[in-house]
Parts: structure tokens; sequence; C-alpha cells
């Protein structure tokens, strides 16, 4: 168990949001993907503050701060997403094209 | 050979991988939601590997017990029964896979040349203290600016989400 195999696995784990933001039609599975991918940043902070600083905290006040802001980013994103689906009735991302040129 | 936190490590990675895969690939959006609610927890037990206990603690609390319930209900309000039937990726799934498959191998190459050796030994100390002394030194500026965000965020989504037809 090395620093190499946190990391492999939080590079997994943000391909796969990659993946999920890049295909998915639902906008909650965008969101959901989005929160995978804010997760294996937070494996890599935490990993690289225990194995290359065992005594400091930065890492982990740093990763504190990222699921801080990714819950105020859910609400917002949850919150628009409740708005969109009582005007358009649709929560697929290409039906909301009422901006489009 | 194999320790106990190493066996850990390998189910919890087993695990975090195939509910993640679940969390993209599922047709039906609410068992996406739960299976994330799994991989949130197995990142929590990747903290305590780590040794971040107050980070695992965060996590649990914040992620499982709030946001996912935030996503569940939203979820729950947005389905129709007809979205089961619906397929769930767009036209470009392949590139998808093929850039998502990409970044992986890229960033896994790049990791295996420079971190392969680092391993260090230490022990399980609570870190509660030393990070509540970090947040109210060093850290006071980004501390404080985290809670102007919170409240704009929270006022954002009063803002976003009232119904425009009970304010009138």
């Amino acid at each position: 168990m090395t620093l190499y195999h946190f990391l492999a696995v939080s590079a997994a784990l943000f391909s796969i949001g990659i993946y999920g933001v890049l295909t998915r039609r639902n906008i909650l599975g965008i969101l959901m993907s989005i929160e995978l991918m804010f997760n294996a940043a937070n494996i890599n902070l935490v990993a690289f503050n225990h194995y290359l600083h065992p005594g400091g905290l930065w890492g982990q006040g740093i990763a504190l701060f990222v699921i801080t802001l990714a819950a105020a980013e859910a609400v917002v994103g949850l919150s628009l997403v409740l708005s969109i689906y009582r005007t358009i009735k649709s929560v697929y991302t290409e039906d909301m094209n009422i901006l489009h040129g | 050979m194999f320790s106990i936190p190493s066996i850990a490590f390998y189910v919890l990675s087993v695990v975090a991988i195939g509910s993640a895969l679940v969390v993209v690939t599922s047709r039906n959006v609410f068992h996406s939601a739960l299976a994330l609610t799994g991989t949130l927890a197995v990142v929590a037990g990747f903290f305590v590997l780590l040794g971040a206990d107050f980070l695992a603690a965060g996590q649990v609390l914040i992620y499982v017990g709030g946001v996912m319930i935030i996503m569940l209900f939203v979820v729950m309000f947005s389905q129709t029964p007809l979205d089961a039937l619906q397929r769930q990726t767009n036209s470009q799934w392949l590139w998808g896979l093929l850039f998502g498959a990409a970044v992986a191998a890229a960033l896994v190459r790049s990791f295996r040349g420079a971190y392969r050796a680092v391993t260090v030994v230490s022990e399980m100390r609570p870190t509660s203290a030393a990070i509540g002394r970090l947040l109210l030194g060093d850290m006071l500026v980004p501390f404080e600016a985290v809670s102007l965000v919170l409240l704009a965020a929270l006022v954002g989504a009063v803002v976003f989400a009232q119904d425009r037809k009970v304010s009138k």
C-alpha cells in the first residue's frame, strides 16, 4: 500500500467521473459524476498529505474546503435543476435549448 | 505479506470503482444515487486508511448525510416512470469512453514513474485539534471566505428554488 496505489484508485474514479460528465443525458447524472471527480481530487490531496508531508495538515484542510464548496455547489445546482424541471418538465440536457441561437 | 490495512485497501478499491461504474452506467438515476452514496462512504474509508479521522467524519456527515439526501430528494421529485425506459447516455458515449480511458492511462502512467516507491509507516493520531488550530490560524482568511460562499449558496438556493406563482 504505497502512495501510488491511492493515486491509481483516484485516477480511476476521476476518469469514470469524466466519462459520466461527457455521456450522461440526465443532468442529475452529470451532477453525480462531478461529485465523483471532487472525491477523486480529495483522495489525492489527503494521500499526498499523508505520504509526502506526514507531519502537516494542509492537504486535509484544503480537502475540507473542497467538501464544503462541493456541498454548496450541489445545493445551488440541485435548486437550479428543480427550477428547470418546473419550467420545461424535463431533466434531459438536450431539452434545455431555450437559449440557443 | 498482506497486512490488514492493505486488505482493507483492496476491498475498498474494488467497491469504490464498482459502485462508481454503477453511478455512470445505471439506467435508473435512483440506483445511480444509491451507488454514489456507497462510493462516498468508501471514500470516507480511504480517509481513515490515510489517517484523516476528522475528514472521514466530515465526509460521512456532509456528503452521505447531507448532499446525498438533497440529491435523492431531487431525483425522486423529478423522475417519471418513463425515464426507466429511456437511454441514459448520449450518442457520443464511445468518444467519452475513449477520452476517459485516455485520461486514466495518462494519470496512472505519470504517477507510476514518480511515486511508486513512496511509503510511510505512521501510527493513527487524532487530527481534529490540529485541524482546528490550522483553520483558525494559517487558514483563517479562506475559512471566513468559505462562510461567505456558504451564505451566498444558501440565498441562491432559496432564490432559484422558490415558486414564482406563490410570491406574486
